[in-house]
């Protein structure tokens, strides 16, 4: 497929592999395409952060490969995968994680300068996605002085920042209000469609869950059900692999 | 800008270790100025009041002490020495040594034949003097003795003594004297085993006319000293032309054994501050494990991680810095022009090993770069410990907590 993104082939991801094995990721299959809008649903404890974690390359897989783009992430090393996140792969998470000594302008600008772009061009970028977020007055606000759901908004132009090749986000609504969570909602559902980005969230919020243009399911750390049709038959393709074994 | 930034999160840690940084160099700065002017204290007495900068005999002299072996009796040795443009002074002295008795008991002394007034200032003799008035022009064999010995032997001024000795015939000469004048100085020890007596006086004893023993030379400058004593021994070979250095090598040692002490103090002060540091940058790493993490998940690179903790400690460092160099500066300054007031440590104990008891604290500001690269060197050494421990943290596992 020429425009997948995330191409992951029989990732497990096992911990106590020596007494009693526990597979949070199980034999797991899974493409996603440029510019879709995906949720990675699930109980507590199916495996949906440990699954982002390893397509983010936060997170090595026991078994299989990710390929992001075509390049092999599993195959990288800790260094290579830190400047590959960097320019490839935007985070959100659920605790929003800004940096609270830095204005919200210099939150998202921090990875601008990770990646040595010029002030010219930073600003430029800056004010574009303040714009996009609704948050041009908070741009010189610091972390503490806004509400979560702001708090939120900038940890997504942080993601979005850098241009990546997908947005990987983590619960991004678990700790907003119904307001908050529907405007975030809003602002990722238009970045998505103005710039084509490829978002994947894991959630439990039934909100996002019915915005998202694709739903994935996971119990105990194997695909259960995928909206995607192109990808329904691999599925159950996966699943008798898994019952034989 | 985000180091500098992250020092002032938690205010009161930040100030505390600052104060660390300060105290640790105020306390370095200190250390070093009251030894430095302990031993300047010390080594001028020695030159100033004891020894002076380079003393002459002849080579047989200070074997045993033997009278005879007198330097020229003409006035030419001092005459020439004299003339030079570095010396200051230049005093005759005649030296014996023998008993000293009263009636209540007896002590060996060295008899020092003086000049006075020549005396009073190549040694500072008069300043010395505690009681009594000195030699009179118009009385004969009077002495001075230390205020230690003559406590020892209950000697008053007016007080009558006797001292014998041997003469350069070999004869023994008993002598009575009558106490000047009563002296005391910085060095205990010495006070107990010098008297002092006018140089025509023991002459007429010793049977040495217009001889003596040892010619100290006091010098315009300290520095000049090596090349001083270099000139000498080329003018007059055949004598033994001795600096303070030679003549006194445990003050010389003393001074170079606390110069290492200091440092070693100075070690001890720099290992608090460490692990004041390791601590402070610890905590503030176990705090901010999560935004670590984050920052390394968004790909931030650990050498950026490290560099992070670096100048946060660096930062931390510099501006505790002038606080603590204000404070050791001027602290040691005020004491350096007025004096710290040791006495209360022990007067006597003090005087025992021959220090003032009051102490001008000198701070060798060419020390100061070495002190703040001391301090500084320190703080980074310390904050690489935190700063691996920054490093080791795994995105997953921080984000996690």
């Amino acid at each position: 497929m020429n425009n997948t993104v995330i191409d992951a082939h029989d990732i497990s991801k096992v911990y106590n592999p020596e007494t009693i094995p526990v597979y949070a990721v199980n034999n797991v299959h899974l493409h996603l395409g440029k510019g879709e809008f995906a949720a990675l649903v699930g109980p507590s404890g199916s495996g949906k952060t440990t699954l982002l974690n390893l397509i983010g390359g936060l997170d090595r897989p026991d078994y299989g490969n990710i390929f992001i783009n075509g390049v092999d992430i599993t195959k990288l090393s800790a260094n290579q995968l830190i400047n590959f996140r960097l320019h490839n792969i935007g985070f959100v998470f659920q605790s929003f994680n800004l940096i609270p000594v830095l204005t919200a302008k210099e939150n998202a600008e921090f990875i601008l300068l990770l990646q040595g772009i010029k002030k010219k061009e930073r600003e430029k970028r800056l004010i574009q996605l303040f714009k996009q977020i609704s948050l041009e007055d908070k741009m010189n606000t610091r972390p503490a002085e806004l509400s979560g759901g702001q708090q939120q908004r900038i940890a997504v132009a942080r993601a979005l920042a850098s241009k990546p090749q997908f947005v990987l986000a983590d619960e991004p609504t678990a700790n907003l209000d119904s307001n908050s969570a529907s405007n975030l909602l809003d602002i990722m559902s238009k970045l998505n469609a103005e710039e084509n980005m490829t978002f994947l969230f894991s959630t439990h919020d039934q909100r996002v869950i019915e915005r998202a243009r694709r739903v994935i399911t996971l119990v105990d750390g194997k695909i259960t059900t995928d909206t995607d049709p192109t990808h329904s038959v691999q599925i159950t393709h996966e699943y008798a692999h898994n019952e034989k074994l | 800008m985000m180091a500098w930034r992250n020092i002032w999160r938690n205010k009161m840690r930040s100030i505390v270790i600052m104060l660390s940084v300060a105290i640790g160099l105020f306390a370095g700065i200190a250390v070093l100025a009251l030894y430095k002017g302990m031993m300047q204290s010390r080594v001028r007495t020695v030159i100033d009041a004891e020894i002076t900068h380079i003393q002459i005999h002849q080579k047989e002299f200070k074997k045993d002490y033997d009278p005879s072996y007198t330097l020229p009796a003409n006035d030419s040795m001092p005459a020439i020495i004299s003339r030079m443009k570095r010396v200051k002074l230049v005093a005759r002295r005649s030296i014996t040594q023998g008993m000293l008795t009263t009636t209540t008991g007896s002590a060996g002394v060295q008899i020092n034949g003086i000049e006075p007034d020549i005396e009073y200032r190549a040694s500072q003799l008069r300043e010395k003097i505690i009681k009594g008035e000195g030699f009179h022009s118009d009385k004969k064999n009077e002495i001075l003795v230390g205020k230690k010995l003559a406590d020892k032997m209950k000697l008053k001024t007016g007080s009558k003594l006797v001292l014998t000795f041997t003469d350069t015939t070999g004869n023994i000469i008993s002598a009575a004297f009558r106490v000047a004048g009563i002296y005391q100085s910085q060095n205990a020890p010495l006070d107990e085993v010098n008297v002092y007596a006018e140089i025509k006086t023991l002459n007429e004893l010793l049977l040495t006319g217009n001889s003596f023993h040892e010619i100290a030379v006091l010098l315009n400058n300290d520095d000049d000293l090596p090349f001083v004593q270099q000139q000498l021994k080329q003018i007059f070979p055949g004598y033994l032309i001795e600096s303070w250095k030679e003549i006194s090598p445990e003050t010389d040692l003393m001074v170079k054994t606390v110069d290492e002490y200091s440092y070693i103090i100075m070690i001890i002060i720099l290992f608090a501050l460490a692990f004041g540091i390791i601590n402070t940058m610890l905590m503030a790493i176990l705090e901010r494990t999560r935004e670590i993490g984050m920052m390394v998940a968004l790909g931030t690179t650990r050498i950026k991680v490290f560099l992070l903790v670096l100048f946060e400690t660096i930062f931390l460092t510099i501006a505790g810095t002038p606080f603590g160099i204000l404070a050791g500066l001027l602290i040691t300054g005020y004491y350096h022009k007025h004096g710290l007031d040791l006495s209360g440590m022990g007067k006597d104990m003090m005087a025992s090993f021959g220090f003032n008891t009051i102490i001008y604290p000198s701070f060798p500001i060419e020390k100061l770069l070495a002190v703040m690269l001391l301090v500084t060197g320190t703080a980074i050494l310390a904050c690489l410990f935190p700063a691996f421990k920054a490093l080791r943290l795994e995105p997953v596992e921080a984000l996690r907590r």
